[in-house]
């Protein structure tokens, strides 16, 4: 009973926290910037908050409508992680254009990789992954693609010296949850299927890990000081110029 | 297997390294001007010379008595977040995400003191989340009034 409150509990709060991140994004004029996170958090919300529980409601949690819906809606995340994370690597790159044009074809180069090592892998393997077949199978591989790229960003921050606290917590943020589920996953492999603590883990877990995530982005859009831009009337340079000259 | 067992220790790794970035990307907050000082000359706090000693000047600071200035600097810092001008008397997600950070970071200083370590910088990193705190506690105190006097000059004049 106390678990099946305590579970309730954090996924609703990950509901709460899904809907805050978007208000704080619409409510600090963040979305302007921000355009490929406001997307994600709200596709996040829509699919996480709104349609897998509609779903599970009205099909119930064994029928096979509700798994393909929540392998499908598992692609649809993973693939809006992944190019989340491409607009933070985007982002990086503003001031680089030749290192952007690189990048760009680097993760081109890894999504079609991706898919067809997918593929290749489900075409060997009929029986693996039974219940999302390819779906479940990129989806999986999506996300542990976009581990590695997140941290790939993450060190090129680190090694340009690139000074955008923002962009270093967002892309924290995602670590945090990558890296905790990708554990997840792999503890998950290890121990015995129905073990009473991997079930235990993969009810708290996850939501912990999107939690975290939410929160750090949360403080990435309300706490990082913002640069504000300035818009000058035509005519006004000349006279704001003579201000500064004269101070 | 052995690629689970890969991926487990890789993740659980980058797991702590992202929650260790975010907690320094935290701790850099600028803040509009230097409100620890007040803080410490009214509280008697003594982590600013543990961190002069250790870091501008490497002297080595005695164990036992680096332990005990930073525990209680912790505490009297943490009672402070929660109790002064703090109108909910409840700390932030930030501040109780950096006290769990603090803890962990103490183990850490504890496990290199065991294993003969060096213990400087896990103590440098202690000593610049108490900086913070006392920076959170001067702002918000700064911002309530007491007559003509701010907070932290009425706490000086004590």
């Amino acid at each position: 009973m106390g678990d099946f409150v305590l579970a309730h509990g954090l996924q609703y709060l990950t509901y709460a926290a899904e809907v805050c991140v978007g208000l704080l994004l619409v409510r600090r004029a963040t979305w302007r910037r921000l355009k490929g996170l406001c997307l994600y958090v709200a596709v996040l919300f829509l699919l996480d908050g709104v349609a897998r529980p509609a779903v599970l409601n009205y099909f119930g949690l064994d029928s096979p409508t509700f798994k393909s819906f929540y392998w499908l809606t598992d692609v649809v995340l993973a693939l809006g992680a992944f190019l989340l994370i491409c607009s933070f690597f985007r982002r990086a790159c503003a001031q680089e254009e030749k290192l952007w044009r690189f990048v760009r074809l680097l993760l081109l180069f890894v999504f079609i990789l991706v898919l067809v090592i997918s593929a290749v892998y489900i075409l060997r393997n009929p029986n693996h992954n039974e219940a999302g077949g390819f779906t479940a199978e990129i989806g999986q591989n999506l996300f542990f693609t976009g581990l590695v790229l997140n941290t790939l960003l993450y060190v090129m921050i680190q090694q340009f010296a690139i000074e955008d606290d923002e962009l270093a917590l967002l892309v924290g943020g995602i670590g945090i949850q990558f890296a905790g589920e990708a554990a997840l996953l792999a503890l998950c492999n290890l121990l015995p299927a129905k073990s009473p603590f991997t079930d235990a883990l993969s009810t708290f877990l996850p939501p912990i890990c999107t939690l975290g995530m939410l929160l750090t982005w949360a403080y990435a859009i309300s706490k990082t000081p913002q640069e504000v831009p300035v818009r000058l009337q035509p005519g006004r340079g000349a006279s704001l110029a003579e201000a500064i000259a004269d101070s | 297997m052995f690629m689970a067992a890969l991926i487990l220790m890789l993740s659980t790794g980058l797991f702590f390294f992202y929650l260790q970035a975010v907690c320094q990307k935290v701790l850099r907050r600028r803040f509009a001007q230097q409100f620890s000082q007040a803080i410490v000359n009214a509280n008697s706090l003594e982590f600013p010379s543990v961190r002069k000693a250790l870091g501008e000047f490497g002297v080595p600071v005695e164990y036992p008595r680096l332990m005990m200035t930073l525990k209680c600097d912790f505490l009297a810092l943490t009672y402070l977040l929660k109790n002064a001008a703090n109108v909910n008397q409840r700390y932030t997600y930030e501040e109780r995400l950096l006290i769990v950070y603090f803890k962990l970071v103490f183990v850490s200083l504890v496990t290199r003191h065991w294993l003969r370590l060096r213990e400087t910088p896990a103590a440098l990193k202690l000593t610049a989340i108490l900086e913070y705190f006392a920076n959170v506690v001067g702002e918000r105190v700064n911002t309530v009034r007491f007559g003509n006097l701010t907070a932290s000059d009425y706490l000086l004049n004590l």
